[in-house]
């Protein structure tokens, strides 16, 4: 396969980052050019909702100039990811249109989950490193500019992950709001992130030992690529060495630390707060080890395209993550794993058996087992209201991994599994899905019903269940001896939405004796 | 045993003491002391004075001593329109601060005027006494006077003048309603006294100087020598009879009578005005800096007079005049006992016929071996690092390598960094040639460029038109670096080639300069290389250089880490050696480093070829440190820096001098030559020059430069030796080119 060209282009809040990068199966990734602009989209939008028409006009102008660039290599494939200033803007839409219009670049507006893992794959892409690092108990800070988020492995599988408000624009602007002066600035911080981090710190951590952070961020990660900073490795760094580091940060004036740290002034106020915030992980986990592999997010978007066009084989099972955190969420709501991994099973049966019919892909695959995995985690707040309370729980929770129209999809599904659907024409409520994304809704709660339906009695009937379609019909096949008296009876209301939607009669069908 | 003990412990207590004595005395030393520095301004001086010391070599050639002594004079022209215009300024602003060595601007100003009347008295004694009877005599070469001319030789300057001459002259009168004229700076000019004749009108031309009531008759002119006909007339001669010519300021001169018709002109001198050329650029207001420049430039030709050239016979009432128009003081004013503006004896040495009388040793720029004439120059960089030593080794592959690039399908981008270019630039061609191919090309081309200004708008508006990208660098600083980038799709993948180099892309000074470049397609060059111009386009710093050490942010610290890092090696007695060529040294930074490096023990070697502030010989201070500078055939242009690092020697060549300007001012280049090879051509160019015994002068305590002592060594003129080898290798390489068949060997016996 010959070497392929793609630029990934990052809208970050508050530097505009492009890399070209070659792709080849000899050579796996190579980033052949990487440029930043700072616009400091952050502020605008953090503040008043909105990015101020000067930042839009130099962020069109940047990005025909990274336009330009990518066709100087001959790049034909780009992305453009923008994250949450973008995401926060009131008027994204026709802003980002209207960019669009005008420079031909395309942006995508990634929600925090969907950046957050793009940031996580840009870590699990080194690798051996990552591996390695991850067999001890770790928490990967991902520090943004508007909020962070700590993700928690234990033996090599993805925990939890949760986002606090704790971003270092929005603290930036937090202290010049305060205008805490020069002397009080720490115990401000401090105090900032205290107010959030005790929270999760008594949520998550309680009884749990971190060993290891994984750093991704733009401030202090360059600074430990020097090993004269941290005495080891490049990126690498002990808790101990990084407090003196800090020490030594705190004493020196803005100016001279500038020139020392070979960095430009407008950044050291960020490098401070970036670096007081990895402090007060370190001491919420106890870890005492730090590794900043300096990835960004175009890292992690080369990654997402080596992967999609066979460049490179994962050496990490992301949808496992993905799947880990939707039934630390489950459990978390006091779900049922046996019964949530039967339904799973019996979903992932019929979709596969359905495949012809419903005309979805893996993703899709994946976004109804989210959904099995959470099909009434709603019950935890109301016995009698689960659809509402399981959609209202699970958009208000970071699954990683999934955008956010993902997000609502899964929910949709959760919710219509218990309510009565509604169709597109009859919507009440607002929704950000479209017409197609609402046909998925459907095909996936059709699935999702026939599968809860035939594990209502919660006894595990169909551990053993086989699904084959056959002259028309979906054929769900049990083991003889069971009873199935009350599964049948519910199964007609449940299989006639299945049929409305795929035009396959479910039918239930016992091997003889 | 115990004995024994004793004596160690005593002295490892000497030894201590020893240590601690020095430490203390090291701490008490204050490097910054002026009186262990040179003022910079001097220092240039004293370099000139060197160059006017070739002139004055008999065992030189005679044409080229006319070449350096016109080299001396336009040395100087330039060293007031700037440095000491810049003087004036701060001498005009109040400016107390004293500089390195102690001295006010005003103070630097008056020694410095002093030093030149000095030495233009000495530039004229050495046209006037050495070269003039040498013409002559040697060469056959006569400059005349007017009124030595012959009548043949009279009627032809007569016929000369009213055809060529007399059609472009402009005089220009001053009275009450027409102001002194613009003279333009640089311009040779004649000032005249007239009287209005008894037989013609009333005056148009009157001016009132006298007193009240004492109307004087006397009034002033202007007129400009032009500048687009050539200085030197040759007079006609028959053949093998000595060359004779006249200047042609002595022909306009004399023809002043029909210029002024119904005046009697009472006196006349050729006179020239120097004034201050420095630009005063706000960048961050202009809105278009090529505009801005535009217009500065035009400003430039009205700038302060800083200087006044007359003929040392001039009447003094006209000095008066000019003095009093031109607002110069008397220091300001240079009474010259000969031509003005010497630099005409640079077309001097043009003349046809005096071959005998120039230099023929030097060999004319060799292939280089590694690039083979009509080869293509990528596949010659793909086989390794490719180091040419200029102007030795020719600059065409340069020039090739755009030129290549600019028509190779393979090849997507090109950028590159301008800072003065030849007039008929094939690599400014090259560049249009491939934007117009559809490469994407990309051009720094440095507008402040200083007296290139023009050129370089010029050109970059021409390579706009062809649709290269042009930008004109970061705000407040000049971009100097030498560095080429070119990007190519190959079978493999994008591969980046770069060019680095010390000397500017500039095909014509590549054959008078020395300097070294070189080629590389490494990843890790090719990365820095893109995040050059990434940066120079305005993009932010990358997290870390592979290679490259660029100012104005770390280039500096480099040197001074470097430098400080042998004084450390010294220190724990392991081998250190610093030896460093470039052109001025003068930033204070380094220079201290250097004491502290020389005070700890470092052996350095510094080959200086301009200002160099620093001292040698100062006891516990600059003790281990040589200053040696070269003024030869070329010019010596190359930066190469070694360091022996305690045995694992670092070699680097770059654009940037040790001055202020470079470190602080300037987007510089410092890029490591790494190959064995490579590094092993770089120090032998540095000990070359180093044994130099031919054109090499040595500081000696006082400050002052002395030829080589050459007593027991053989002679080396580095340059020549620069030449042979370089032919040398190239008959190597051309021999390994030419062989076009191999021996068949006979078929043996028993077969």
């Amino acid at each position: 396969m010959a070497a392929q060209l793609f630029g990934a282009i990052d809208v970050g809040s508050y530097e505009i980052g492009l890399t070209v990068s070659e792709f080849s199966k000899k050579n796996g990734i190579r980033v052949i050019d990487r440029v930043s602009h700072r616009i400091n989209l952050g502020t605008d939008t953090f503040r008043t909702g909105k990015i101020s028409p000067e930042h839009v006009e130099e962020l069109k102008q940047l990005l025909l100039e990274y336009r330009h660039i990518c066709e100087g290599y001959g790049v034909k494939t780009y992305r453009a990811c923008g994250t949450s200033a973008i995401r926060e803007m009131v008027n994204s839409t026709v802003v980002l249109d209207a960019i669009e219009q005008q420079t031909g670049v395309h942006i995508e507006c990634l929600s925090n989950s969907e950046q957050r893992f793009l940031d996580y794959k840009s870590v699990a892409a080194r690798g051996e490193g990552f591996v390695r690092f991850i067999e001890k108990p770790t928490a990967i800070l991902d520090i943004g500019g508007s909020s962070i988020q700590i993700s928690l492995f234990n033996k090599d599988r993805l925990v939890t992950t949760q986002n606090l408000k704790l971003g270092v624009l929005r603290l930036n602007d937090a202290l010049k709001m305060i205008d805490a002066g020069e002397r009080r600035r720490d115990y401000v911080i401090k105090e900032l992130i205290d107010s959030q981090l005790t929270v999760f710190q008594n949520l998550y951590l309680k009884g749990h030992t971190i060993e290891n952070i994984i750093l991704v961020d733009d401030y202090i990660s360059p600074i430990l690529q020097h090993t004269e900073i941290t005495g080891r490795d490049p990126g690498y760094i002990d808790a101990e060495t990084f407090r003196n580091f800090m020490d030594t940060v705190h004493r020196t004036n803005a100016q001279d630390l500038a020139k020392k740290l070979q960095i430009a002034d407008d950044n050291i106020p960020l490098v401070y707060i970036s670096g007081m915030l990895l402090g007060c992980i370190i001491e919420a986990c106890g870890a005492n080890m730090v590794w900043a592999p300096g990835v960004t997010l175009c890292d992690g978007m080369n990654y997402d395209f080596a992967s999609a066009n066979g460049f490179h084989a994962a050496d990490h099972d992301f949808d496992e993550d993905i799947i880990a955190c939707a039934s630390s969420t489950a459990q978390r709501y006091m779900g049922l794993p046996e019964r949530g991994q039967q339904i799973e099973d019996i979903c992932v049966k019929i979709f596969d058996a359905m495949k012809k019919y419903h005309g979805l892909g893996a993703r899709e695959r994946l976004l109804l087992r989210i959904a099995s995995i959470l099909y009434d985690c709603g019950k935890y707040i109301s016995m009698t209201d689960v659809g509402k309370c399981s959609f209202d729980i699970i958009m208000a929770t970071e699954i990683i991994g999934i955008s956010h129209i993902e997000r609502e999809i899964v929910a949709s599904v959760v919710r219509f599994n218990h309510d009565e659907f509604q169709y597109y024409g009859q919507l009440k409520e607002k929704t950000d899905l479209d017409p197609k994304s609402y046909l998925t809704v459907a095909k996936l709660t059709a699935i999702l019903r026939l599968a809860n339906g035939l594990e209502r009695s919660h006894q595990m009937k169909f551990r053993d269940v086989k699904v084959r379609v056959s002259e028309g019909k979906l054929v769900i096949t049990v083991p003889a001896g069971i009873d199935l008296t009350m599964e049948k009876g519910l199964f007609r209301h449940r299989a006639e939405f299945f049929e409305e939607v795929y035009g396959v009669r479910p039918v239930i069908r016992q091997t003889k004796k | 045993m115990a004995v024994q003990k004793t004596a160690a412990a005593e002295a490892a207590e000497t030894k201590k003491a020893a240590a601690g004595r020095k430490a203390a005395a090291e701490k008490e030393i204050n490097y910054r002391d002026p009186k262990y520095y040179i003022n910079r301004e001097l220092s240039w001086l004293q370099f000139n004075g060197r160059v006017l010391g070739e002139a004055r070599r008999h065992d030189i050639r005679l044409f080229e001593r006319l070449k350096f002594l016109s080299i001396t004079s336009s040395n100087l022209d330039e060293f007031f329109m700037v440095r000491v215009a810049s003087l004036k300024d701060m001498e005009h602003a109040g400016y107390k601060k004293t500089d390195i060595a102690g001295m006010t601007a005003s103070q630097q100003l008056e020694a410095v005027l002093k030093a030149t009347h000095d030495f233009v008295g000495l530039q004229y004694s050495t046209y006037n006494r050495m070269l003039i009877p040498a013409l002559e005599q040697e060469a056959g070469l006569v400059v005349k006077q007017y009124e030595d001319l012959t009548p043949e030789e009279e009627a032809f300057v007569e016929q000369y003048y009213g055809e060529e001459v007399y059609p472009v002259l402009t005089p220009m009168a001053v009275d009450s309603s027409r102001p002194f004229p613009l003279v333009r700076n640089k311009t040779l000019n004649i000032a005249a006294l007239l009287t209005r004749r008894e037989d013609a009108g009333p005056s148009i031309l009157r001016a009132k100087r006298g007193k009240k009531g004492e109307a004087s008759e006397i009034d002033l002119a202007v007129v400009q020598v032009p500048s687009g006909l050539n200085r030197i007339v040759v007079l006609p001669a028959e053949e093998g009879k000595p060359v004779r010519v006249i200047l042609l300021e002595e022909i306009v001169r004399h023809n002043m009578p029909q210029l002024f018709m119904h005046y009697n002109v009472l006196t006349t001198a050729v006179f020239r005005v120097m004034r201050n050329a420095d630009l005063s650029i706000d960048e961050d207001e202009a809105e278009d800096l090529l505009k801005e420049i535009e217009k500065q430039l035009r400003r430039r030709q009205w700038g302060e007079a800083i200087r006044l050239e007359v003929e040392s016979s001039i009447d003094k009432r006209l000095l008066t005049a000019l003095q009093k128009e031109l607002a110069v003081t008397d220091s300001e004013v240079f009474r010259i006992d000969g031509p003005l503006d010497l630099t005409f004896l640079m077309k001097m040495y043009g003349l046809e016929g005096f071959d005998d009388f120039k230099e023929h040793r030097y060999a004319k720029p060799q292939p280089v071996p590694e690039i083979p004439a009509g080869a293509n120059v990528f596949e010659c960089i793909r086989r390794g690092d490719i180091f040419m030593h200029h102007p030795y080794e020719t600059f065409q592959p340069v020039v090739d390598f755009v030129a290549q690039a600019a028509v190779d399908p393979d090849v997507l981008a090109i950028k590159q960094t301008l800072y003065r270019v030849s007039g008929n630039s094939p690599i400014i061609a090259a560049l249009a040639k491939a934007a117009e191919n559809g490469k994407q090309v990309m051009v720094l081309v440095e507008l402040k460029a200083r007296f290139d200004e023009e050129h370089n708008i010029g050109w970059a508006k021409m390579l706009e038109k062809a649709g290269c990208h042009v930008i004109y660098g970061l705000v407040g600083l000049k971009t100097h670096s030498k560095i080429t980038l070119v990007v190519r799709r190959e079978e493999d993948g994008i591969r980046r080639y770069v060019h680095l180099a010390t000397g500017n892309y500039n095909d014509s000074t590549a054959k008078l300069y020395t300097d070294v470049g070189m080629f590389t397609c490494r990843e890790s060059y090719g990365e820095d290389a893109t995040a050059v111009f990434n940066m120079l386009s305005g993009y932010s710093e990358p997290n870390h250089w592979n290679r490259l050490t660029l100012a104005p942010l770390w280039l500096k610290d480099r040197f001074v880490y470097l430098i400080g890092r042998e004084a450390e090696h010294a220190k724990a007695g392991e081998a250190a050696h610093i030896m460093a060529k470039m052109n001025s040294l003068c930033d204070p930074d380094i220079m201290e480093a250097l004491y502290r490096a020389s005070a700890a023990g470092v052996r350095i070697e510094l080959i200086v070829r301009g200002i160099c502030c620093l001292r040698v010989g100062i006891p516990g201070i600059s003790e281990n440190i040589e200053v040696r500078s070269i003024v030869g055939n070329f010019l010596e242009h190359s930066r190469i820096f070694y360091f022996e690092n305690g045995g694992s020697p670092e070699v680097y060549a770059a654009s940037a001098d040790w001055m202020p300007r470079n470190l602080d001012r300037r987007v510089e280049i410092m890029f490591p030559l790494e190959d064995p090879e490579i590094q092993k051509k770089a120090i032998h160019i540095l000990k070359t020059e180093l044994a130099d015994t031919e054109q090499a002068r040595v500081m000696n305590a006082e400050g002052e430069y002395e030829r080589v002592d050459r007593r027991g060594k053989e002679p080396v003129n580095s340059q020549l030796q620069f030449c042979n080898e370089a032919v040398a290798a190239a008959a190597v390489a051309t021999h390994k080119d030419t062989r076009v068949f191999t021996p068949e060997m006979a078929p043996s016996e028993d077969k």
